[in-house]
Formats: C-alpha cells, structure tokens, sequence
C-alpha cells in the first residue's frame, strides 16, 4: 500500500482500495461539479478516470471551478484535468476528452466504463446522458446545483429518474447563479456516492438528496 | 382540511421561506395549493417537482388533512 493511500484506510479496506485502483469512471462535464468529482475520485485513488468537456475556461469560471486558474483561461477543460491530476495522483490514468456530451455520442462515450458521472450544466445532455446509461446499463450518478442549492442522486438504469425530475423542461437562455461552496458540497456528495457504488456499499435509490446552504437544508425525497 | 406548504431552493426566494398552513377545500391536489397562493408554476420555468411527506408526486395529486407538502425548484447547472 501506498503511503498516499494510508489515510483512506478505515474509510475503505484495503481490499476496497485495490477495487478503486480496478475501477473506470467516466465523468461528463469538468466545471464546478466536474472538476471537483475528478479530483476527489483522483485523491481516493480511482484508476482510471475519462473526463468529458468540449469547453475551454474563461474568467467567470474563476469563483467556483476547482480547475481553473489565472493562467488556464482559455485551456481544454478536460485537458486541464488530465494535467493537474498528474501532479495530484499519477497512478490515476486520465483520459481527456474534448467533446460536447450529446444523445449521438453519448453511449459511445460512456461504454467501457463501470460508473458514470452527470458533472453537466444542462438538461438535454443529462438527458442525453440518462438514455445512454440506460442503454449502456450503467449506473448514473447524478448532480446538479444552482446558487445555494444542489441535489445529489444515485439513478440506476431504468428509473428514469432525471426525465421524471425535468419532465416538461424549457430551456432558459440564462445561466444559473453558482457560487464557490456549492459545487464543493454537490461533487463531495456525488464523489461520496460514486466510491459507495463502486465499492457495492449500501445507496440509497430511488430517491434525491437536495441541500440548501442558505437555509440549512438537507432532505431526502423519495421518487 | 389543513396542510403545511413550505418552499425549498429558488422557490423560497421567489414565493418566501416561511411555512404556511393552507385551509383548502376536500379533495384539493398539490396544483390546487399553490394555486392559493397566486402561484401558477406553468407560468414560469422555476418549479422543479413537489413533494407529500417527502415523496415525490405528481402535481394533481390529492392532498389530504395533514400532509406537508414541498415545492422545489428546478436545479440545472453545473
């Protein structure tokens, strides 16, 4: 065991650690969820991770994606994270992919992996990424956040849940609010629950957490 | 009958985050609630789904004595 995988050892076994080295996650979208995700998932110890993004960073990226930084403006975003991993865990191979997740590449992209994460920022790529898994029979780890607010669900292949959630949706041509903690707390959570599956741990499905920093939140709905 | 109504995320922001207890008629659904309150949810992209004793229904619903009911935002970005 590596000294730098000491720490996890109590959280997981050893055994599960080996798992994690074993384990391929395939994460869509490396902004504010994104980026905080693949890092976690990086920390932890997961072997192989793809990270998706057809974006570049700009300057109003700045308060909230872990990624990005001063001197990254206008870099790959899923580059970046193939980098800056390597300075974090270099066991941890990362694919870099720059593509926009749509329902044309969505099952192609995510085939091979054991887990996928919904690290996007809009509903017809969740979608998109929904079908995919479905078709794919993957297990979804879903995310989303706006201003103080987030949700964090498990979604396994069938449940539809992310078209029942945005059943009726309309697209807004404004983008929603985030802040710097936000992110933090929904890709922690949704990190949380990508090493629970991947590990065969206990979830809890069928159902969506949502918190709301602003008031004190943190619920459990059942769907 | 009586039920509480509460807002969660944007919704509180827009319609306020205190709790309400609503008076409503027999038979009155989730819809029926919100419309009490001059809420017409198909009326702006902010409503995401609603909840009854934190399950997930439909907005028909019916509604009976005692039930809280939440109404959560649309929550998209990433």
């Amino acid at each position: 065991m590596k000294e730098r995988y000491i720490r996890n050892i109590g959280t997981i076994s050893e055994k599960e650690q080996q798992m994690l080295f074993a384990a391929r996650v395939c994460v869509a979208g490396c902004g504010g969820l994104g980026g905080g995700v693949i890092e976690n998932l990086a920390r932890m110890g997961v072997g192989h991770i793809t990270a998706i993004d057809g974006d570049v960073f700009d300057e109003t990226n700045l308060n909230r994606q872990v990624l990005a930084n001063c001197d990254n403006i206008g870099h790959a975003k899923s580059v970046e994270a193939g980098l800056q991993m390597k300075s974090i865990n270099p066991d941890v191979e990362v694919v870099s992919i720059q593509a926009m997740l749509d329902s044309d590449n969505a099952a192609d992209l995510i085939r091979g992996h054991d887990l996928v994460v919904d690290a996007l920022d809009n509903v017809s790529a969740r979608l998109a990424l929904e079908d995919a898994c479905e078709e794919e029979n993957l297990t979804l780890i879903h995310g989303a956040i706006e201003a103080w607010c987030g949700e964090v669900a498990v979604v396994r292949p069938g449940s539809r849940l992310l078209h029942d959630i945005y059943e009726g949706w309309e697209a807004s041509e404004t983008k929603p609010s985030n802040s710097s903690f936000t992110p933090a707390v929904a890709s922690a959570i949704e990190a949380a629950e990508a090493v629970k599956v991947l590990l065969g741990r206990e979830v809890r499905e069928g159902a969506i957490m949502t918190f709301d920093l602003l008031g004190w939140d943190f619920e459990v709905v059942d769907f | 009958m009586k039920i509480t109504l509460a807002m969660r995320g944007t919704m509180k922001k827009k319609y306020g985050a205190e709790e309400r207890v609503l008076e409503l008629p027999e038979g009155s659904t989730c819809h029926d609630a919100l419309m009490s309150l001059g809420i017409d949810y198909r009326d702006n992209r902010t409503l995401g789904f609603v909840s009854v004793n934190s399950l997930r229904v439909d907005i028909h619903t019916e509604l009976h004595d005692g039930d809280y009911m939440k109404a959560f935002s649309k929550v998209y970005g990433g």
